[in-house]
């Protein structure tokens, strides 16, 4: 069995050979001498043997330490609150285009401090719309009608 | 030299300069301040602000941010015993023990007072050197640049992070990210994988902000709800007030250790990608070492907060040396300042002292006065920071995101950097966790494009390869990289024999 070392490994070693595969069918530019494929080919090459290199050690280390998983430490993470944190950002840059930055970001601020610190009290929603209102309409203000930033207009809302 | 910086001083003190400065540096101080917000992560909420100033008013902004950062860590470190940023870490093993028996302004004041000296000592580094190697650097041709860039790159892979061999492969997939896109020499598309936005390359800023911002949020994020929070070691009966003639006293007593701390400090912003984490520590420990009590270090001395500070703030002067003189971010925070030097159309590199002089100058100046308006800051809010870093992590993440979200967007008014951002904040949070190094990636993704360019130049001017060893700055930048992998190897060899034998040794 390989260890999360080998699985990185593996994986950096497999996506750089995909990669260098795919620059074989790269055409030469005839003012060049060197084909736009030569150092993509050069940086996939070594990605992939480190890649590699990284799998191999990975391997060794396990036969050497007797093919028994190390004991894995109590991380005591919360992984299911940064995979639903992942999500809300996701939707947010999904939602942007759609309902614009106004609506996006409000719903956005609002849902994240909510998932971090579940709004058990009224003093916690009330923090929540604050936090919500008050970055959308600073960050609008200062970015799109002082810096020239045009924020993103939603297709959905037309604002 | 002293004429173009005086002018440069004079120029900068217009309100239109200093407001961005002094904003910048409060920015800097709070955001060093504040225990999970690193400089890097300060420097990325700044820079949106940033787009719409001209280029001085920006750079003095991200200096300003740069210096107060440095700095605001030591609040937290002697006061509450938490460091701020990692830069401070050191600063809590002698400023907590002193300010918990009683003298937490002469711990805070030792450590704003020592950064103000080691920052200026950096100053003095910084506007004497960076000319004189950027004049250097103009008479590289491409096989010296080439060699440089693979010197940069080999030293930050090998020394960050625990394995070597992991240090390569995060700076080899920083490379992987600049081939996809376009050719930099003809513009010819190449491994776009039929995706639009990928057309035009991968910029390196929304990849820098989405790998470092997501990488330590949502670290923060893992442990949220598992820990105390602040409030617990606040004590509002903490006294600052001090005689700041003493303490300054007291620093300027030991001149040697002050001069020799600064001057690892500038070592190690020089060198790329070390930075001040890595200053701090070893500043401290070298302190140590050369004390005739070293026994009294981790006790309250003030040995150990004058080395920490003095090295965390000279470090900042020797980061921007290697940015000005040679267009190679020292680090995360000197990185985003090459971004934004882009984003104004400003070319890094060897030529950059000689043509922008002012924007060049007014960095110097913009360091410079950057201290003492640090120093104001922290005497005017060291007590109101206390109360700010205890802002709900649930409220700061949020608006953290958002400011991440409008940078990416801003630099191209589109989605697709946005959607960069995305992918690598996934990126990013995944390396943390398979412990690859986060540093090699984004110089790789910085310098990928310029280690092409200057080797297909290389070798169309010249098909003989030999002339990357034979040309002797080439060859001897070769042989310093061949030097400092050697070098790792060999500290990664001592590290895993001082660790237990049962213990999970690193590869390589």
């Amino acid at each position: 069995m390989i260890g999360r070392d080998g699985v990185t490994g593996l994986v950096a070693s497999a996506t750089s050979l995909v990669l260098f595969w795919l620059t074989l069918g790269l055409e030469r530019n005839p003012l060049v001498p060197i084909g736009p494929g030569f150092y993509p080919r050069l940086v996939l090459g070594v990605t992939a043997v480190l890649g590699f290199a990284l799998f191999v050690t990975d391997l060794l280390r396990r036969r050497a330490r007797g093919g028994g998983p190390p004991a894995a430490p109590a991380s005591g993470a919360n992984y299911l609150l940064v995979a639903l944190s992942f999500a809300v950002f996701g939707v947010y840059v999904m939602l942007l285009p759609l309902l614009g930055y106004r609506l996006a970001t409000f719903l956005f601020v609002l849902g994240l401090s909510f998932l971090l610190e579940p709004p058990r009290r009224l003093g916690l929603w009330l923090r929540g719309m604050v936090l919500a209102l008050a970055t959308t309409v600073a960050t609008y203000v200062i970015f799109d009608e002082y810096l020239a930033v045009l924020l993103p207009r939603g297709s959905w809302t037309g604002f | 030299m002293y004429g173009l910086l005086w002018d440069a001083i004079v120029n900068l003190l217009q309100l239109k300069y200093l407001l961005p400065l002094v904003i910048g540096t409060v920015a800097g101080v709070v955001g060093g301040a504040l225990p999970g917000v690193t400089i890097t992560m300060t420097v990325i909420i700044v820079l949106p602000f940033t787009f719409g100033l001209d280029p001085l008013q920006g750079l003095a902004a991200m200096t300003g941010v740069y210096v107060g950062g440095s700095a605001g860590g030591l609040v937290t470190a002697t006061l509450l015993g938490i460091p701020g940023t990692p830069s401070s870490v050191a600063t809590t093993f002698d400023g907590f023990p002193m300010a918990k028996r009683g003298e937490a302004g002469r711990a805070m004041w030792l450590g704003v007072w020592s950064s103000l000296f080691g920052g200026l000592i950096g100053g003095v580094v910084l506007i004497a050197a960076t000319g004189p190697l950027a004049e250097v650097a103009v008479a590289f041709g491409p096989w010296e640049f080439f060699s440089l860039f693979i010197l940069a790159l080999s030293m930050v892979a090998g020394l960050v992070g625990r394995s070597l061999l992991k240090g390569f492969l995060s700076g080899a997939i920083g490379l992987v990210v600049t081939v996809l896109g376009n050719d930099p020499v003809m513009g010819q598309p190449r491994l776009t994988l039929g995706i639009e936005f990928l057309e035009g390359g991968i910029p390196f800023l929304p990849v820098l902000i989405g790998v470092f911002a997501f990488a330590q949020i949502m670290g923060d994020v893992e442990r949220i709800g598992r820990g105390g929070t602040l409030h617990e070691s606040l004590d509002r009966a903490i006294t600052l007030s001090v005689s700041h003639l003493k303490v300054i006293g007291e620093i300027l007593s030991r001149p040697l250790l002050l001069l020799w701390t600064s001057f690892i400090g500038v070592l190690i912003g020089v060198l790329p990608a070390i930075g001040g984490s890595a200053a701090n520590m070893m500043a401290y420990d070298q302190a140590k070492k050369l004390s005739r009590h070293p026994e009294r270090f981790g006790t309250g001395t003030p040995e150990g907060i004058v080395a920490s500070e003095s090295a965390n703030n000279a470090n900042v002067g020797g980061s921007l040396v290697t940015i000005m003189a040679f267009g190679i971010p020292g680090d995360a925070v000197t990185a985003v300042m090459l971004g934004a030097l882009t984003i104004h159309g400003i070319q890094s590199g060897p030529l950059f002292i000689s043509q922008n002089t002012q924007i060049a100058y007014g960095i110097f100046a913009a360091y410079l006065l950057a201290h003492p308006i640090m120093a104001l800051v922290i005497a005017l809010g060291a007590r109101l920071m206390l109360r700010v870093v205890t802002v709900p992590k649930a409220a700061l993440f949020p608006v953290v995101l958002v400011l991440c979200v409008v940078g990416a967007y801003a630099l191209g008014n589109n989605m697709s950097t946005v959607y960069v951002l995305l992918i690598f904040g996934l990126l990013g949070y995944a390396m943390v966790k398979v412990e690859l190094p986060l540093a090699p990636l984004i110089l790789g993704v910085i310098l990928g494009d310029q280690i092409e360019t200057n080797l297909i130049r290389a070798i169309m001017t010249d098909a003989d390869l030999w002339l990357f060893l034979t040309r002797p700055i080439s060859g001897g930048l070769l042989a310093a990289s061949v030097a400092s992998v050697a070098f790792a190897l060999w500290q990664h060899r001592r590290q895993r024999g001082r660790e237990l034998p049962d213990e999970e040794a690193d590869d390589f």
